[in-house]
């Protein structure tokens, strides 16, 4: 018997001093993910730990792997994931007010024992082999050694998974795409004699833009009307549905310093 | 060069037949007319369904054999947990045909006027039935599997529909979506504990194929350590999917928000599936390790019996109470994994069968039983039912007495073979608290029942919606089936006893 | 330096990850920490792969990139589903289903 942790396989100087080096940053970036308030910077970190864990693939002989790595994970895994917090909102950030009482000490001391367990056990463990090095498995070269156990032993689960990426473009269609229902949308022809035959000119020339000229012009803030009162058709209805509305009364005139002054001290 | 792989087609026919209708269906959904796809996708679903059974039943007497390289084992126990899953799928899909249960659009925001007109235009969301068909060739995949590699594939194909489908529901939406993210995120985090135990069974053996782990364990010169923690934890990742407890959480929420016809296809698809996967792992090849696991899971077994029944008496909810009935059977059938002998094995496949039939028959009545708003889930709502509709009342009792074991029902007969087989492995214990808890268990089944027939009818607007045709075949069959199960199982239990056979 | 060290590490990440999942409430990283796990396991695998001289861990491994990149599809959008309906009904953080 061998004490794993003592006797198997031991490798070579340089890639022991980049063990010694990424390892822990490594274990840093996962632990900042923890702590982290806001998600785009757990995203970040957690995009580290993926890098560091390519470059130790490849120091494994895994060098297809290594590289699948950084472009599958590093590359569409992390980039969907900041791509969803994006939209979703970048600056919001996470609540740490805990639901439960003591739910986080609990967590934080069972992690620990849990953690300690696992790798004391892993100390533990013997082989009854050195380790093997993949010199021999990775002759013909890594690539074409992965390519026969795919495309030979393993083809059956390699056929299978194409089940699961259509399942996951379909469910990606049926929860996001919206099927807009035909003929809602009205032709030009029907658009504009809504428009110059309809009850009232009044929207002929085009709807007014938002703004209050010269104090305020951003799209949130509706056209005051000759009479001070804000036009509602100068905002776009998206922005009133989700209640992004700002009062623009605080923009007219009347509320203005007096013009008077201001020319005079210049 | 290697040579070229040898897949044996006429195997794995039941699985590739089920995929291809899948792909067919996802393709219709391109090419079909929107008017006409709802019919042509339940038509394909079900013919699929019924094609891959028959092709099951011409490999049903075929020596078992290793196919797709030694990636899926065809035994006895598969073929009968496949033709489990394939009949329980067939009926599920009936009940799901009514598209009443599920979301116009499903990419609509819930009460927004896109919902609205999508509801007035009667659309509907048929990719249902491709994800159900994905989701049942991964689950007629799972108990096949003979590597890691495509037990993880398999989960993976069974879990990732079923987390979509249970976010379709037509009524309170937000709950269904909720419980979509609740199963998702919970279903992932025991895929991930599968896989680092995977790794470490890896590890431990040098091989990823079930008899190469095997032959590591009974040659019990490798690493123990290791294989504890491989089995620590591709069993914390089993227990999940079959919601023991303590891992059970998920379970009432996700079967409460999901949409009722997808409730009971996973409460009774699902589990055949995972009890297939674990007692084949359990039985052939952890076999000789049983002093790792069976303590343990003998608590775990005693637990969720317990927790199931006492829990189950407090839900005010119909399908909140059959979710933790629903957890109480996985305990019993806990009961046959532990018992590690043919009858135990036998009685599993047995109970799987009964309850799964069972639980199509009872979500698919839940799904009749509705007001203005939608089903009606609260049980207090359906006190006085039983005469209203009478006929509805009595099938719902006689499932919810199958659940109860009570005799001439399929249960009683399942019950009564399991807690043999487990009295037979010397587990005396468990069989105590196996029959105490289905004594507790009765006990609210049997006060649904009352409630029905005796509790004043309060006068409210809920009424038994007329089932579709197919939603009433399925439910009749199911009452049929656990009639017959219960009355007269001697062919089934002999047809299960000669195929009951793990081969390594 | 032998290969051991590599398990340990992957230890750490998949304890760091499983408890990220507990305590993390914003579901993103709930999700990215279910993520860490699955990469501690696929580090795992490539390490057993060098100590035991055979390529099969990598395949799985390379297995689990392709599910995990399915899953993530998948995941995200149920997340952004939920995020859409919650914002415009305007549900607070509050879970509807735990009551």
């Amino acid at each position: 018997m061998i004490r794993l942790s003592l006797e198997i396989g031991q490798t070579q100087k340089p890639e022991a001093i980049l063990f010694y080096i990424l390892a822990p940053l490594s274990v840093l970036a996962a632990l900042g993910m923890l702590i982290v308030r806001k998600a785009v910077h757990s995203a970040l970190l957690l995009a580290w730990v993926m890098i560091t864990l390519a470059i130790f693939y490849i120091a494994l002989d895994a060098a297809f792997l290594g590289i699948v790595q950084i472009v599958v994970y590093t590359g569409a895994v992390m980039m969907l994931f900041l791509f969803i917090l994006m939209l979703v909102g970048v600056d919001a950030p996470d609540s740490l007010t805990e639901n439960i009482k003591g739910h986080r000490a609990t967590a934080i001391v069972a992690a620990l024992g849990f953690g300690g367990l696992l790798i004391s056990l892993i100390g533990r463990a013997t082989l009854n082999h050195v380790s093997v090095g993949l010199a021999m498995a990775n002759e013909p070269g890594n690539v074409q050694g992965l390519a026969s156990l795919i495309f030979t032993q393993y083809v059956f689960p390699f056929e299978v998974i194409s089940a699961l990426l259509i399942t996951a473009a379909l469910g990606a269609m049926v929860l996001a795409h919206s099927q807009k229902s035909a003929g809602a949308r009205l032709s030009q022809r029907a658009l504009s004699s809504v428009r110059f035959r309809g009850d009232s000119l009044a929207n002929a020339a085009g709807l007014p833009s938002s703004g209050v000229f010269a104090r305020h012009n951003a799209v949130d803030v509706p056209a005051l009307l000759p009479d001070g009162t804000p036009a509602k058709n100068s905002i776009s209805g998206v922005l009133t549905a989700r209640g992004d509305v700002q009062d623009s009364t605080q923009y007219a005139l009347g509320s203005l310093p007096k013009v008077d002054d201001e020319s005079g001290d210049k | 060069m290697s040579d070229t792989p040898v897949l044996q087609y006429s195997f794995l026919a039941p699985i590739l037949i089920v995929l291809g209708g899948a792909v067919i269906g996802v393709l219709l959904e391109a090419f079909a007319a929107a008017k006409r796809r709802a019919v042509l996708q339940l038509t394909l679903t079900l013919g699929t369904l019924f094609i891959a059974f028959l092709s099951l039943l011409r490999i049903r007497n075929l020596t078992s054999a290793k196919a797709a390289m030694g990636s899926v084992m065809i035994d006895g126990p598969t073929i009968l947990m496949q033709g489990t899953i394939l009949l329980i799928a067939f009926f599920a899909v009936m009940i799901i045909g009514d598209v009443d249960n599920f979301t116009a659009q499903a990419s609509a925001v819930p009460g927004s006027d896109e919902e609205k007109s999508a509801l007035q235009a009667g659309r509907q969301q048929t990719e249902i039935f491709p994800l159900t068909l994905f989701a049942v060739a991964g689950m007629l995949l799972f108990p096949a599997a003979n590597d890691l590699v495509t037990l993880f594939v398999a989960l993976e194909v069974l879990s990732l529909p079923l987390y979509l489908m249970a976010g379709l529901s037509r009524h309170r939406r937000l709950f269904s979506q909720e419980a979509a993210l609740k199963y998702f995120l919970l279903g992932a985090y025991a895929s991930a504990f599968f896989l680092f135990g995977a790794a470490f069974l890896y590890g431990f053996s040098y091989s990823v194929t079930l008899s190469g782990i095997h032959a590591a364990v009974i040659g019990g010169t490798a690493n123990n350590i290791f294989l504890l923690i491989g089995l620590t934890f591709i069993s914390l990742g089993l227990l999940f999917k079959v919601g023991a407890v303590p891992f059970h959480a998920w379970t009432p929420d996700v079967y409460q928000g999901a949409p009722t016809p997808i409730t009971g296809f996973m409460a009774a698809a699902t589990k055949v599936a995972a009890f297939g996967a674990m007692l084949r792992i359990y039985y052939v090849t952890f076999a000789e390790a049983n002093w790792n696991w069976r303590p343990i899971l003998t608590v775990i077994a005693i637990a969720t019996m317990l927790v199931g029944s006492i829990v189950a008496i407090t839900q005010r909810d119909i399908k909140r109470m059959l979710a933790y009935s629903s957890i109480a059977h996985a305990g019993f059938l806990f009961t046959g994994v532990i018992a590690l002998n043919k009858a135990g094995l036998a009685a599993t496949l047995f109970y799987l069968l009964a309850y799964g039939f069972a639980t199509i028959g009872a979500f698919g009545v839940i799904t009749l039983v509705r007001d203005s708003s939608g089903e009606i889930t609260d049980l207090n709502r359906w006190a006085g039912l039983g005469r209203r509709s009478p006929k509805i009342a009595a099938l719902f009792s006689f499932f919810l007495f199958a659940f109860a074991g009570i005799p001439l029902t399929s249960g009683f007969i399942g019950k009564f073979a399991i807690f043999t087989a487990a009295y037979e492995s010397g587990n005396i214990g468990v069989v105590v608290v196996g029959v105490l808890s289905s004594a507790i268990a009765a006990f609210f089944y049997i006060r649904v029942i009352v409630m029905m027939y005796f509790a004043d009818d309060n006068g409210d607007s809920l009424t038994v919606v007329i089932p579709s045709p197919l939603t009433s075949i399925a439910i009749w069959v199911s009452g049929g089936v656990t009639l017959v199960l219960g009355v007269y199982p001697t062919p089934v239990l002999n047809a299960i006893n000669t195929l009951a056979t793990f081969i390594r | 330096m032998n290969s051991a060290n590599y398990l340990y590490l992957s230890a750490m990440l998949f304890t760091i990850g499983a408890v990220g999942v507990v305590i993390r409430r914003n579901a993103i990283v709930v999700f990215m920490c279910i993520e860490l796990m699955l990469n501690a396991a696929n580090l795992a695998f490539v390490t057993f792969a060098r100590i035991n001289g055979t390529l099969d861990g990598q395949i799985i491994a390379f297995f689990t990139m392709v599910v995990a990149a399915c899953e993530v599809v998948v995941g995200l959008a149920i997340i952004v589903t939920i995020f859409r309906s919650r914002r415009s009904t305007s549900v607070d953080d509050a879970s509807l289903l735990k009551r």
